[in-house]
């Protein structure tokens, strides 16, 4: 069960992946079974210990870095340990293109003034959104981070917040019903 | 599946390793089981095999059965381990896998098969195709 992995980190990032005495580094190593490896200039090399339990959680392991690398706290990212919250990130290059101005002009729609767009966006579709560089990260559960995706790449495309907001409470709206669906079906 | 006991193991009786190409995309998962060599199809089982709606083809539920299904296959015809390659569609399209990736690892350790390497072989181009849609973007 060898598993080796190098990933690339931002510089500034690395004290939150070390964390204050190595907290953060030892506590992602302790819950995923992994050894992290980090060096000065923001490489991040994992390996996972021969024969540990579940294979997923070297996954794990990386994911949580890649989420502390792109912006998101140490709290939130060891959220990733459950089994079925994921990380997505979306990349704005792809769609925006390299200009400086216009990634901050996109990443400020995303977040909306005072971080209103992205507060709504995260408390419908339960979710954590991190806006960092040019990237777009999400770390969430499965129907709603899906949501969350689309609302971003509709925000993206430039459709105006009204639209985001409307489609997000329809989705709000099916989320709800399918929970209760969920519910009367383990009842009877 | 009780196939392990039914048939005595002899000591001597090469431990069969098999790979298990897990694809992920956001639109389904597959879950296919060759031989070592990875020319001879052992088992293979989709997400869409488990449910009825289209759009729960890629849920985690789908890809855990469909692993699952895949997983007991195999070990009837004899499997003991197998190594895992995940890949997400690639190319110009999604590099990272899709949602049903970790819940068909997780389904196949969990059905008794031992896990050799994990190996990631999502395609990605030095600079390949173009993605659909145009300069202008995809306009509905």
């Amino acid at each position: 069960m060898a598993f080796r992995e190098t990933i690339k980190v931002p510089v500034e990032r690395i004290g939150v992946i070390v964390g204050h005495d190595g907290r953060v580094k030892s506590r992602v190593e302790e819950l995923t079974n992994v050894q992290l490896e980090v060096t000065p200039d923001g490489a991040v090399i994992i390996t996972a210990v021969p024969d540990a339990g579940d294979p997923v959680l070297a996954w794990k392991a990386r994911d949580i870095v890649r989420a502390m690398a792109r912006g998101f706290s140490p709290s939130n990212a060891l959220t990733l340990i459950d089994e079925d919250s994921r990380l997505l990130v979306i990349s704005l290059r792809d769609s925006v293109g390299t200009s400086p101005d216009q990634l901050k002009r996109v990443a400020g729609r995303i977040i909306g003034e005072r971080g209103r767009t992205r507060r709504v966006v995260e408390q419908i579709t339960e979710t954590k959104i991190s806006v960092y560089g040019h990237t777009v990260s999400i770390i969430g559960t499965d129907p709603g981070i899906e949501y969350a995706a689309r609302a971003v790449n509709m925000l993206i495309e430039g459709l105006p917040h009204a639209n985001v907001y409307k489609y997000l409470e329809s989705m709000r709206r099916s989320m709800n019903r399918e929970r209760t669906e969920i519910w009367e079906t383990s009842q009877e | 599946m009780s196939s392990e006991e039914e048939r005595p193991k002899r000591r001597d009786e090469p431990q069969k390793w098999g790979i298990a190409h897990i694809f992920a995309s956001y639109n389904d998962t597959i879950c296919h089981i060759t031989d070592i060599t990875g020319a001879e199809t052992i088992a293979r089982s989709t997400g869409g095999m488990m449910v009825k709606a289209d759009r729960n083809e890629s849920s985690p539920h789908a890809a855990m059965q469909a692993a699952f299904q895949a997983a007991r296959e195999a070990k009837d015809k004899g499997i003991y381990g197998i190594h895992i390659r995940v890949r997400a569609p690639g190319g110009h399209g999604p590099k990272t896998p899709g949602p049903g990736a970790q819940a068909a690892i997780r389904a196949l350790s969990r059905a008794g098969l031992k896990i050799g390497i994990i190996d990631e072989v999502t395609p990605l181009p030095h600079d390949g195709t173009r993605k659909p849609g145009g300069r202008r973007g995809r306009r509905v």
